[in-house]
């Protein structure tokens, strides 16, 4: 790599907080060959690892799904029309932002290895981390269309809104990947107790029930409505609930909000993650 | 420049190192790998660095690749870097060559089509046959040491950092590793060479300083510095 003689390569002055988040941003957009390469890396090791390899990717979710239909559907008897689907509109996505933010979090903290010995702007992590997730969710279109074959009656052409939501999905992932993959290098376990968290937030999200009645039922103990609504996802799921099962526009307000509000706290995750980044190679 | 551990953060093995060197811990018990290095190395200059286990030569390579900041003091480089510090520096294990090197390629910001070129070289030089094309998993220490070297050594930075590197492999690779050696310090403007080959220290450069629990304690002639050093442990 041949630089001009006099450029500086080690020892940039320190900068402040706009700088830093502007210079993260643009060594994002300069290494977006190196984020590709290590999503699809990742996307390959996981071919190697077993058996079916990235056919558990349409596995998974149907499973998934199955035993959600005979929990809520069977067991308990609180299923909605088409419950099927009902329920896949949600676990879809939700299981994009799981496999996201899980890869994310581990993300830097795995290759420590790598970091003590090459400079590289490790914020790539995170970045490769939510790329490589989208093959989860481009996987599980398969079962969804599988559905659609049992539901045609629910198949409408808002459909092809759903990279918009996916945007939207990112625009809130980015943040959360930022911060829990920096937050993850200086506590131990802290991967696990993300999970738990992210199974909570499964539970009290409108995934299992509709929002109707998720909203009825917080209702009953007042912080938790505001709560509800002040969480993004509730918002995001929404949406694709609406494309994919009600055959209808999704709120387009809502999610111009969801976008606009995720603004401050992915260039708040960003500083944090830069302020951080240079203790990384000490501590792993 | 100083570099400073932070003793809860860091690993266990300084920690430990640190209860026995009390002269690296300041007022507040604080282990610092590194202290007061005042150094300069200008274009054209090779400098050896010599010294113990653990007296922080590693890590001054780390800050001048940039991996670590100074707690005090600052560090710059110019010009374009490439550092050998372990050999299969960013290897994936389920990659194949090729596909390695165009992601160590990546991590050090070289484009793919400009790695893409070098990719006969470097396989040739590394001589690992059939294996390019098998996971790096499955090659041995030595393939992995061999083609990281090649990788590395392929491209030809301003500033080249090196950790420990011609002592790999049979006499053959020692040889050709050796002769390119000499060549990228020809072309290199500046090498800065941590080992503990004192031989191949005083054949590569021309400066030697001399790291002892943090701190620089000799600084000159690759010849002076090594000469004296070898005299001092021979006691």
């Amino acid at each position: 790599m041949q630089t001009h003689p006099a450029e500086l390569s080690v020892g940039h002055p320190r900068r402040g907080p706009i700088g830093l988040v502007v210079e993260t941003l643009v060594s994002i957009g300069e290494r977006r060959r190196l984020i590709w390469y290590l999503a699809s890396s990742s996307i390959r090791r996981n071919e190697g690892k077993s058996v079916l390899g990235n056919a558990w990717l349409i596995l998974d979710p149907a499973l998934q799904l199955a035993i959600y239909y005979l929990l809520v559907g069977v067991v308990l008897r609180r299923p909605e029309p088409a419950f099927p689907l009902f329920l896949f509109a949600a676990i879809l996505p939700w299981r994009w932002f799981t496999m996201a933010i899980t890869s994310a979090t581990e993300s830097v903290r795995r290759e420590g290895k790598v970091m003590q010995q090459i400079a590289f702007p490790q914020i790539v992590l995170p970045a490769a981390a939510i790329v490589s997730s989208v093959a989860s969710f481009i996987f599980g279109l398969i079962p969804l269309g599988a559905l659609y074959f049992v539901y045609p009656e629910r198949l409408s052409v808002w459909v092809l809104t759903l990279p918009v939501i996916m945007f939207v999905q990112v625009l809130w992932t980015l943040p959360l990947a930022i911060a829990l993959s920096a937050v993850n290098v200086f506590v131990q376990d802290f991967s696990n107790l993300v999970k738990h968290g992210l199974r909570l937030a499964f539970y009290v999200s409108p995934a299992l029930f509709s929002f109707d009645r998720l909203i009825n039922i917080a209702g009953n103990y007042p912080p938790l409505d505001t709560i509800l609504l002040l969480n993004p996802m509730v918002w995001i799921l929404n949406s694709y609930r609406s494309v994919l099962y009600a055959g209808e526009s999704p709120d387009w307000f809502a999610l111009l909000i969801t976008s606009l509000t995720s603004i401050p706290f992915t260039l708040l995750s960003i500083y944090l993650f830069r302020r951080l980044s240079p203790s990384f190679a000490k501590v792993l | 420049m100083g570099i400073r551990y932070d003793l809860k953060r860091s690993r266990k093995k300084v920690a430990r190192k640190a209860a026995t060197q009390y002269e690296r811990l300041d007022e507040r018990g604080r282990f610092w790998a590194l202290r007061g290095v005042n150094l300069r190395v200008e274009s054209g200059e090779s400098l050896a660095v010599i010294g113990p286990n653990g007296a922080g030569k590693s890590t001054l390579l780390k800050v001048l690749a940039g991996i670590i900041a100074p707690d005090e003091g600052t560090a710059e480089v110019r010009g374009s870097i490439a550092t050998l510090l372990k050999l299969e520096a960013g290897f994936d294990d389920e990659l194949n060559a090729e596909e390695n090197i165009l992601l160590v390629g990546e991590y050090l910001g070289i484009p793919a089509p400009e790695m893409r070129l070098r990719i006969p070289e470097i396989l040739e030089f590394a001589d690992i046959g059939e294996f390019s094309n098998a996971p790096a998993r499955t090659y041995s220490a030595g393939m992995r040491a061999r083609l990281g070297f090649s990788v590395a050594t392929s491209i030809e930075p301003d500033v080249l950092l090196l950790d420990e590197v011609l002592s790999t492999g049979d006499e053959a690779f020692k040889e050709k590793s050796r002769k390119r050696m000499v060549e990228l310090m020809q072309k290199a403007r500046a090498i800065v060479y941590v080992t503990h080959d004192l031989d191949a220290a005083e054949e590569f450069c021309s400066r030697a300083i001399q790291i002892e629990n943090g701190r620089v304690v000799a600084d000159g002639t690759a010849s002076d510095v090594i000469d004296a050093y070898r005299r001092r442990n021979l006691k």
